[in-house]
């Protein structure tokens, strides 16, 4: 009989509770398009907003050399970015280190730090 | 001695049947210390409940499942050694990997890793001193590999399902906590009970280690991603 009682009790207890502290919002997440400069070489910078590269959909044009900064707002794992299908793999220590490549596909792909943490597309047009 | 006897247990007049009343009692502790501090303080927070509502909430589950499990080996203190072993790991895992976790989603690794093993340390040596030094060398070893894995398990998540993991390691960590207290159930059968905490014991427990998740997770220092 007690036993039922106090598991009412912990039932009411977690329900309450669970009501008032679960009320947030949901984490969403959101596709940002960033703006490449363009020239000769296509700069972009990216840096880090809700523990993801922002921005985090960037747009290149095939053919041309792509040149993207991570600034400082950047770090841990996220310093060490990947674009698998474009075979560029580099751990940019700080914001002189570039990432610098020539996407010879056209397509969307997907950039991730090394971990897979942080994530993001590159449209190559 | 099957676990359907086990939970009939739950209803005597012996440390099992005090099991029950432990959770409550850490809950209502707990909720209680959390809901005087929103209306003092917490409430001022911008986004408290969004931002630390979830995490809190499981942290303090945690914390009644830890604790009742802390009593009921207190309860027969000595144990034989692979029994005693087994208790300091699992609680040690899991009192370092659930702080770990929950802090980290909200501070960042390193100090999700420090808390959990801190955490982890503490009770995995407590406990698994009821056989002895191998059980204390056991206990502080699951401590420190779940407080680190619980940290970095979290941040892992960050940019994935971060509230679901949350939720499944929780619900893990509980299946994981009941099997334990069935064994010392199984294993304390001729044994006589030797040390009865009161309620006190439950609510200076649970009052600070929420208290400590609180201020931490709302006041205490972040990593570089969390500022």
């Amino acid at each position: 009989m007690a036993k039922n009682i106090y598991l009412l009790g912990i039932f009411i207890l977690i329900a309450i509770a669970g009501f008032l502290l679960l009320k947030g919002e949901a984490s969403k997440s959101i596709d940002v398009q960033g703006n490449t400069l363009p020239g000769e070489v296509q700069k972009v910078t990216l840096g880090t907003k809700d523990y993801n590269y922002y921005p985090n959909t960037i747009k290149v044009e095939a053919g041309k050399p792509v040149s993207i900064t991570l600034d400082k707002s950047v770090t841990g794992c996220l310093r060490s970015f990947i674009i698998k299908d474009l075979g560029v793999s580099k751990y940019a220590r700080d914001p002189s280190q570039t990432i610098d490549f020539t996407p010879a596909k056209k397509g969307t792909f997907r950039f991730s730090c090394s971990m897979g943490m942080g994530y993001g597309t590159i449209i190559v047009e | 001695m099957s676990f359907k006897d086990f939970i009939k247990s739950l209803n005597n007049d012996k440390v099992e049947g005090e099991l029950v009343k432990t959770i409550f009692v850490s809950l209502a502790t707990s909720f209680v210390l959390i809901g005087i501090l929103y209306l003092l303080r917490l409430r001022y927070i911008e986004n408290f409940i969004p931002k630390y509502g979830f995490y809190l909430f499981f942290a303090v589950l945690s914390y009644s499942l830890i604790l009742l499990s802390v009593k009921h080996v207190r309860a027969y203190k000595e144990f034989p050694c692979m029994s005693g072993m087994m208790i300091g790991m699992t609680i040690g895992m899991v009192s370092g990997f659930l702080p770990g976790f929950f802090i980290a989603s909200t501070n960042g690794m390193f100090w999700g890793s420090f808390v959990g093993m801190s955490m982890g340390i503490l009770f995995g040596a407590w406990n698994g001193k009821c056989c002895g030094i191998m059980g204390v060398i056991e206990g502080m070893m699951a401590g420190f590999m779940g407080g680190l894995m619980g940290g970095m398990t979290a941040i892992m998540m960050l940019n994935d399902n971060l509230k679901a993991a949350g939720v499944v390691v929780f619900i893990v960590s509980g299946f994981i906590l009941l099997g334990l207290n069935y064994m010392i159930y199984t294993e304390t059968r001729e044994m006589e009970r030797k040390h009865k905490d009161d309620e006190f014991f439950t609510i200076f427990w649970s009052f600070l280690l929420t208290a400590i998740t609180l201020l931490f997770m709302v006041f205490g220092p972040r990593s570089l991603l969390f500022q």
